[in-house]
């Protein structure tokens, strides 16, 4: 019997060890395992695809007392954009990393955070949901300070010790739950939750531990710093995939496990945080004298989006309203990831090839690197959310369920969320183009702009147009 | 202004405690009684070991346990990306030294002994782990550089040991049909010491190595790129 959902675990983690084993290897050894990872990871994603839910108990061992790891829809389409982003990213800091001393350092460390991050998404067990969240911060934040520099350093310190807050935070929620009723289990522990004081208290301590983590306004502080001093491979990795983690549980406790427990009200707090998200983290983009700062706030604005779902998730009735709806967050999810991915590994390449990332001073940037600069278009395309991207098919079924579900007033935040959206896109698009003459070259270092470009298609193009098999896939019944 | 600030901050986390206080009683009055204990010791027979926090650590949860180890080598790998480590002090005089090698040796012998004993009594590969990884903090306090450990590229494979040993026996179970991590029945109490040896190295010489506080200056290690 081989067990799909523990090689998508294993795999990336032996690889991370042969790479810090032989560091002269580790490059080669890092991209050998990140295809043989994401051989794993199509092996879950055609698993749940024929059967809709996949679950393996680890050790021979049933829950309560063993650890089971469980793939459905949501957990398998993000664990495919993962395996994209970890593909681009890879492929792109063979190209990034010139000094053999910086790619020894990188590969053991981001093969361990991906092995985590799938750890994360297939985890049915609150104790062990902990413990990836562990590799993952603490992972995330060595990477972040793989520049070595002061502000980056720093930077990631805070992270650190912000992300073990949230950690504890969040491990205290376990606790508690776990003395009530005696079980890690989510899918038992979803059986026999009741509303009351233990639930609510749980509920608010893992939130917000986990808030913490997904820089869920006003606890957003840490991000901008630290994303925009990594290496540009792990701001789009931390961007994409390692804020996005820490909202799919949040997302997981609020839909699945605490389902009975949340009220209207509490679910209309989490929308009010994300309406604030989106508006505050645009603005500060829309100011931002930074490319990579502008690509981090941004990310704390796409986060404030995903949050806006839960007040009209919690509002719908089951039926075929709510699983379109649903189909649209993971769609706005998925696009979100791709789309900064690919905007973040641009603006790396416009960053070292400009020596700076000055928006200001950007011009000239269209004729240099003629296909870095189509990548920051089409990834702006994806985070305003023009059509044929994901995100604007997830925006719009997010407003006509706003319209629908009677909660008009988030449709309000949503236009201008969009305007600043666009105002930031542009502003940097138009720096860009601002210097004759055309270009000689479209690409100018294919091994690091492809994939940075082709990410940003896929968000575009391939999830817009191809947005019905997600619906399959999240076992939704038939595309709208 | 600033005492009145730490008023409100030391109030609220009072209420803070209070409240986690009351709710805490509150959970436990919901009684789910002795929780997962009875489970886990009815299950002790079939896990190959009779010490019930060793099956919970290897049998029961091992894969928190695995990941646990690749966290050790994640902060490790952070601590060695950050640069190289400060030399090392200046050497012990006659009376530390004398103490040093006293100590040392009987910090590896009590490591082996729980290692061994963990099977059946408390003790078990992390505390082990922690005894080696003292004995090392030791030698590099009495002016040795590398904390007693080997060169660079030999510790690169040593702080890999543990959860390489551990994530092969669960590929090998699972290539033997049965599940990731089940250890088949009168293997596992063999798996489990095998597993935990593995550890013990692993975790000591991580220790140690995050005591000597970033990478030993080597350039053979990574010279074959630039």
């Amino acid at each position: 019997m081989v067990d799909s959902l523990a090689l998508a675990v294993s795999v990336p983690l032996v690889g991370g060890l042969l790479a810090t084993a032989i560091p002269k290897r580790a490059q080669a050894l890092g991209l050998l395992a990140s295809l043989v990872a994401v051989i794993a990871v199509a092996w879950v994603l055609v698993g749940v695809w024929q059967e809709g839910s996949l679950r393996s108990e680890l050790g021979g061992w049933a829950a309560p007392l063993g650890i089971a790891l469980v793939a459905d829809g949501l957990s398998a389409a993000l664990l495919a954009m993962a395996a994209l982003v970890a593909l681009g990213v890879g492929v792109y800091a063979t190209g990034y990393f010139r000094r053999g001393d910086a790619a020894a350092h990188f590969w053991p460390l981001w093969l361990l955070l991906w092995a985590a991050l799938n750890g994360l998404l297939l985890a049915a067990d609150l104790f062990n949901i902990y413990v990836t969240l562990e590799l993952l911060g603490l992972t995330a934040a060595a990477l972040g300070a793989l520049t070595g520099s002061v502000e980056a350093v720093s930077a990631n310190l805070r992270y650190l010790l912000v992300g073990l807050l949230g950690s504890m935070t969040y491990l205290l929620g376990v606790a508690l739950l776990y003395t009530a009723h005696g079980t890690l289990d989510l899918g038992l522990l979803a059986a026999v939750i009741q509303p009351g004081p233990v639930a609510a208290s749980a509920l608010v301590l893992m939130t917000a531990g986990l808030a913490l983590k997904a820089a869920l306004f006003p606890l957003h502080f840490w991000l901008p710093p630290a994303h925009a001093n990594a290496p540009a491979p792990v701001s789009a990795a931390l961007s994409a995939l390692v804020v996005k983690a820490a909202f799919y549980l949040i997302l997981r406790l609020w839909l699945d496990v605490f389902a009975p427990v949340v009220t209207p009200w509490a679910a209309s707090l989490m929308g009010l945080l994300g309406a604030m998200a989106i508006i505050w983290g645009s603005w500060r983009a829309l100011r931002s004298e930074r490319l990579k700062l502008l690509a981090a706030y941004s990310t704390v604005a796409q986060i404030g989006y995903l949050c806006l779902f839960i007040p009209l998730l919690q509002a719908l009735p089951p039926g075929s309203e709510r699983d379109d709806l649903f189909v649209a967050l993971v769609l706005m999810a998925l696009t979100h990831g791709l789309a900064k991915a690919g905007l973040f590994l641009a603006a790396g390449l416009v960053q070292r090839d400009a020596g700076h990332d000055r928006i200001d001073d950007l011009g000239g940037t269209a004729q240099n690197m003629p296909a870095t600069t189509f990548t920051i278009a089409l990834a702006g395309t994806a985070l305003i959310g023009l059509p044929p991207s994901g995100s604007f098919i997830g925006k719009w079924i997010l407003m006509t369920s706003a319209i629908e579900s009677g909660q008009w007033w988030w449709i309000l935040v949503i236009l201008v969320g969009t305007l600043l959206a666009a105002a930031y896109v542009f502003r940097v698009l138009s720096r860009a183009f601002n210097l004759e003459p055309t270009p000689r070259r479209f690409v100018t270092q294919a091994r690091t702009e492809v994939p940075a470009l082709l990410l940003a298609l896929a968000s575009v193009a391939v999830l817009g147009l191809a947005a019905d098999s997600l619906w399959r896939l999240l076992g939704m019944g038939e595309g709208a | 202004m600033k005492s009145a600030g730490g008023l409100v901050i030391g109030a609220f986390v009072l209420l803070l405690a209070i409240w986690l206080l009351w709710v805490v009683q509150t959970a436990i009055d919901i009684g789910a009684g002795p929780r997962l204990a009875e489970q886990a010791f009815a299950g002790l027979p079939a896990t190959g070991v009779s010490n019930p926090v060793t099956a919970v650590l290897l049998s029961y949860r091992g894969y928190d346990t695995l990941l646990e180890l690749a966290v050790l080598l994640a902060a490790l790998l952070g601590i060695w990306s950050l640069g190289a480590a400060s030399p090392g002090f200046q050497a012990a005089g006659a009376v530390l030294q004398g103490m040093v090698t006293l100590v040392v040796p009987l910090l590896i012998l009590a490591g082996g002994y729980l290692l061994w004993v963990g099977g059946h009594a408390p003790g078990g590969a992390f505390q082990a782990g922690a005894l080696l990884g003292a004995a090392g903090v030791v030698m590099r306090l009495a002016g040795d550089e590398r904390a007693g450990l080997p060169p660079l590229a030999a510790q690169r494979w040593l702080v890999v040991a543990g959860v390489a040993v551990f994530v092969l026996v669960g590929i090998a179970t699972m290539g033997l049909g049965a599940g990731f991590l089940a250890y088949p029945i009168g293997w596992s109490k063999w798996l489990i010491l095998a597993i935990e040896t593995a550890a013990t190295v692993a975790i000591g010489t991580t220790l140690a190595a995050a005591y000597v506080g970033g990478r030993p200056w080597s350039h053979a290690d990574v010279s074959g790129q630039s």
